[in-house]
């Protein structure tokens, strides 16, 4: 991988195909985690992190939020997933996005991490793996890289702030 | 954050008492309903291991329009002291606000400010 860069207003990363292979295969885990029957991913903590209670104390209001928003966000993340998808070399290459396709990459590599981290009980003391050959050390392995996918695309994001609008 | 501020048609004691030092409201007569009405809501961003910091503080700044300082400022509140309110005002919008923030994976709950 080559990190996300700023080129005048695009932002341009290089990933190679193995690398697209490992996205689209989490991708793909996450689209079907997320059109799932809520009834049979109730209880799964990566949906409770990925659609968190919106508020807490009051069982009432918190399933009002749920009504309210919980639709959207499914359908918000679904569309995000989708144009993750649509600008993945497939054979490895260059990603180029523009504003909007950069921020629906932030969320959705977002929302990798949050579900491999859930599945891995990341902790604040959590540190990269000693050995990614073995089953959880690549799972580790994967979300430090997805870490240094998406801290490149903020910071090539937030240094396009200064002076441009 | 939130001000304290006289609730609208409280009993006043400035139609009797002139001068800088005259109280406008009494805070004894505030009921308890009149003050959970007045009271604004929150919207609390909650620490979490996941979410960088640079991340939080990105999209503190593009939902909220606050400048770099500020955004820097709650994202190390929430950091260090496990929350921060991230903005005040009626259910509703908090009710927003939190979605907003969902669709960003930020983990975020409204209450009613404490």
């Amino acid at each position: 991988m080559r990190p996300f860069r700023r080129k005048g207003d695009v932002l341009v990363a290089k990933l190679v195909a193995a690398e697209v292979d490992i996205v689209s295969l989490l991708l793909d885990q996450l689209e079907q985690l997320l059109a799932a029957d809520p009834d049979d991913t109730g209880g799964d903590p990566v949906v409770e992190r990925l659609l968190p209670p919106g508020h807490v104390g009051d069982p009432e209001m918190a399933a009002d939020y749920r009504d309210l928003t919980e639709a959207g966000l499914r359908s918000g993340k679904a569309d995000d997933l989708a144009m993750v998808r649509a600008t993945l070399p497939f054979e490895g290459g260059e990603v180029r996005l523009d504003a909007d396709q950069a921020r629906a990459w932030l969320r959705t590599t977002n929302d990798l991490r949050l579900a491999l981290g859930t599945r891995l009980e990341i902790t604040a003391e959590t540190e990269p793996p000693d050995d990614p050959a073995g089953e959880e050390g690549s799972q580790l392995a994967v979300y430090y890289w997805l870490t240094a996918v998406q801290g490149s695309l903020i910071d090539a994001l937030v240094a396009g702030r200064g002076g441009r609008r | 954050m939130p001000t304290v501020r006289a609730a609208p048609g409280e009993a006043s004691y400035s139609d009797h008492v002139a001068g800088p030092l005259a109280p406008v409201w009494t805070p004894e007569t505030v009921s308890r309903e009149e003050s959970d009405l007045d009271r604004p809501w929150v919207t609390v961003v909650w620490d979490d291991p996941v979410n960088l910091m640079t991340y939080v503080t990105f999209v503190l700044q593009e939902l909220f329009g606050y400048d770099e300082a500020t955004a820097t400022k709650l994202m190390l509140q929430v950091h260090h002291e496990g929350r921060a309110v991230v903005s005040s005002g009626p259910r509703e919008r908090m009710e927003h606000d939190t979605s907003r923030l969902h669709a960003y994976g930020l983990w975020a709950t409204y209450q009613k400010d404490a």
